[in-house]
């Protein structure tokens, strides 16, 4: 059975200085071996603080796509481990990193996992503690063997300087979109299929192995590893200062800390950056090295996102609230700038098609839905779309909404329904003088192995 | 099925598959709610009791 | 009480030689013909019963019978084919002419009295008893669970209705086969629409199923015609033999 044990301090205790501005997660010289790493932040800070209040008071939201705050999350956990207690049933709670990013057009959690490793290894053993738990995993593509073994590396690493709270297991995910979301990877922990769970309890209740389970994203981890040694204040002060006038409508709360984001598409740099969230869409893609040829509109959210205007979104804020307050996401931080060159309506049918492949085939609406939503776009991409389709189409995203086990309908219905608004005019002139040449081509967005047409 | 049975909350999509309306289930329909969620062949709907 | 309706021979029977005509000694007890009765009447209530599942698992529905009407059917007549089979084994236990015991109705092939094709009987009721329990607490387990033992009326129909032809006693009376030859007939037709229903998902599933039911049907037209239908079938069976008699005449059938 596997059992927490003390960390042990490498060196006298200090007081570390925090790292000022920007960024905090990957500095330029990273990675850092463990003895950097210890010598830059100090050995991990078990007990030094109430990390779960000090993270709250942060406003730290999960950056896995769902921007739930990360200490409520914890405290569900720690209590849900209390109230099991150790008479009914041994072995604490779990703590699951989940680093296994199957959105295509993200890609900071394989880089943070790569440059700052100690990090993540760090905000699991301090969310551990903090919960009670008694093992963790860490989460990964199965694809990424490289990956995997410098990250075991790292743990044994770790486990010989005493600096895990508890044992870590890497875990291999297929690459499946639906397979990294949270209910998905404990049950493939429990031995099931890597697909999402519908009936309760859910994972705080009773996850992996039984026990209440913590799932959060490696970064939102790598977060918690600097607010336990620099506090919630350090963590709040990029962001912009709340209002202090009126309620927080949507989009003006105060958005917490800073985040990766993958810029990719029609941009000069495209790459992973670090944020402080808040800053504007336009500030963004200039770190980006601007615009690399006329830009139409953006992507952002990943493909449960919602598509945005080039000239409208400049001016908004990257922030979960402020996106959504747009029609659009944070979701785990991915923006993509869509050239003129290609067509809007020809990238929905795109990905609609993608996603459509990558249903768990567990339930009737998605199974037969996505499929029939895909084709619709693609006969309003490529045919010569009658009143008819576009209904269709509309119906369809209603039909799927909310009405499977997952949110993989309810995502990509928001995706298509974002689409259809912001591509109006595109789908008028396809039904005017039928497709226009940029459908043919190549997509934008990534799609990995996907084909046209396809359907399973 | 439950189609059949409990028409003023259920109806059918394209494929035959159930379209809940939202909301809470209103006091008279309670046990033909549960009959609904019984009759079920793959037991897919649930009844849930919120406090 | 009985009332025996013939004597036996002396020693041809006692030393266990039979002539080819023997016949069964039956009783003329009005709990016999029960058992004969009530055992047909669940035969036919639970070929209804099979019906109603086979038309459920094909979503059949028309605008004047939806589908909630055959689930509910299903669930009835069920019951009284649990109903009519426990009066059968009722019957069966209080008649002391036959020795079967409670023990022969659980565990099969131990009594005295047609091993085999009792102890058929003892398992398609084992069975009806697992399709019932499961199937009253099927909200409380899991689906998987529930439908595989559901898959089971695929075994316990056939067994009882082959528990019938090995040890009834009417076997040969003509409106008996031909009410059991109807019954096989529509679960056969019902079997195969629900095999051609969903073509050609688990195609290779189907066709398995499909060549089962064939050879089921051929081998169980084989055993009837080669079995029971033959004389001197009782003794064959396993029908002790002092209840067996060699005389012609006797108020039971051939």
């Amino acid at each position: 059975m596997s059992t927490a044990r003390a960390i042990r301090a490498a060196g006298p205790a200090r007081r570390v200085p925090p790292p000022n501005g920007l960024p905090r997660l990957i500095p330029p010289d990273a990675p850092l071996p463990l003895a950097d790493h210890i010598a830059r932040y100090g050995p991990v800070p078990l007990r030094a603080t109430d990390l779960i209040t000090e993270v709250e008071r942060a406003g730290l939201t999960g950056r896995g796509g769902a921007s739930f705050p990360a200490g409520r999350k914890m405290r569900t956990v720690a209590e849900a481990g209390r109230r099991s207690g150790p008479l009914r049933g041994l072995g604490g709670t779990v703590v699951v990193a989940n680093g296994a990013e199957s959105e295509p057009a993200s890609g900071k959690d394989r880089l943070l996992l790569a440059r700052a490793p100690h990090l993540v290894l760090d905000g699991i053993a301090l969310a551990a503690e903090a919960v009670g738990a008694t093992r963790g995993y860490l989460s990964l593509d199965e694809r990424q063997d490289e990956l995997a073994l410098q990250l075991a590396a790292a743990i044994d690493e770790r486990e010989r300087a005493g600096q895990n709270r508890v044992p870590v297991q890497i875990l291999g995910v297929p690459a499946r979109y639906v397979a990294s979301q949270e209910t998905a990877v404990i049950s493939q922990l429990n031995g099931g299929a890597a697909k999402p769970t519908f009936v309760p309890p859910r994972p705080f209740e009773k996850g992996a192995h039984g026990r209440p389970t913590l799932v959060q994203n490696v970064e939102t981890l790598a977060h918690v590893a600097l607010i336990a040694r620099f506090g919630a204040g350090w963590f709040r002060d990029l962001g912009p200062a709340p209002d202090p006038a009126g309620p927080p409508g949507p989009g003006t709360g105060p958005a917490a800390g800073s985040a990766l984001i993958t810029v990719s598409g029609a941009v000069n740099r495209p790459g992973v950056y670090e944020i402080a969230l808040g800053m504007p869409v336009g500030e963004l893609v200039r770190w980006a090295g601007g615009p690399s040829e006329r830009p139409q509109a953006f992507l952002a959210g990943g493909y449960f996102g919602g598509w945005l205007p080039y000239d409208q979104a400049l001016g908004v804020a990257v922030s979960d609230p402020a996106l959504r307050a747009v029609g659009a996401a944070l979701g785990s931080g991915v923006l993509v700038l869509l050239p003129e060159s290609a067509c809007g309506l020809a990238e929905t049918a795109w990905i609609a098609g993608f996603l459509a492949t990558q249903g768990a085939g567990q339930c009737g609406p998605c199974v037969n839905g996505l499929p029939a939503l895909a084709s619709m776009l693609e006969q309003l991409a490529f045919g010569r779309p009658d009143r008819e389709a576009l209904g269709w189409a509309q119906r369809l995203v209603t039909l799927v909404a909310r009405r499977g086990a997952c949110h993989l309908p309810d995502g990509t219905a928001a995706f298509v329904a974002s689409a259809l608004d912001t591509f109006a005019d595109e789908i008028r002139r396809h039904a005017a003088a039928g497709p226009c040449s940029r459908v043919r081509r190549r997509p934008v967005l990534p799609a990995p192995g996907y084909a046209w047409g396809q359907r399973r | 099925m439950c189609v059949e049975l409990l028409p003023e909350l259920i109806t059918a999509d394209p494929w035959g598959y159930p379209i809940i309306a939202p909301g809470p289930v209103p006091g008279h329909l309670l046990p033909l709610a549960r009959r609904a969620v019984a009759a079920c062949p793959t037991l897919a709907l649930l009844l849930n009791q919120d406090k | 009480m009985s009332g025996f309706a013939t004597t036996l021979l002396a020693s041809p029977a006692a030393a266990g030689r039979v002539a080819p005509g023997a016949i069964v000694i039956t009783s003329t007890t009005p709990l016999w013909y029960l058992t004969r009765a009530t055992g047909l009447v669940a035969l036919v209530l639970l070929t209804l019963n099979m019906a109603c599942g086979l038309l459920t698992s094909v979503r059949y529905q028309r605008p004047a019978w939806p589908r909630f009407v055959t689930i509910g059917l299903h669930r009835n007549v069920a019951l009284l084919a649990l109903a009519f089979t426990g009066l059968h084994i009722v019957t069966t236990l209080a008649d002391s002419f036959v020795p079967i015991h409670v023990q022969d109705v659980f565990i099969p092939f131990i009594s005295a009295y047609r091993p085999l094709w009792l102890g058929l009987g003892a398992i398609a009721f084992d069975l009806m008893l697992a399709l019932a329990v499961t199937s009253l607490l099927r909200t409380r387990m899991s689906y998987w669970s529930w439908r595989l033992v559901h898959w089971g009326a695929y075994l316990c129909w056939p067994v009882a209705v082959l528990h019938g032809l090995g040890t009834g006693t009417d076997t040969s009376v003509r409106w008996v086969l031909g009410l059991t030859v109807a019954c096989v007939a529509l679960v056969a037709a019902l079997t195969g629409w629900r095999l051609a229903y969903g073509w050609p998902s688990h195609a290779a599933a189907r066709l398995a199923g499909a060549l089962a039911l064939v050879l089921a049907l051929i081998a169980g037209s084989a055993w009837l015609t080669a079995g029971p239908l033959r004389p001197g079938w009782a003794l064959r069976a396993g029908t002790p033999s002092h209840l067996v008699s060699g005389s012609s005449k006797s108020g039971g059938t051939r």
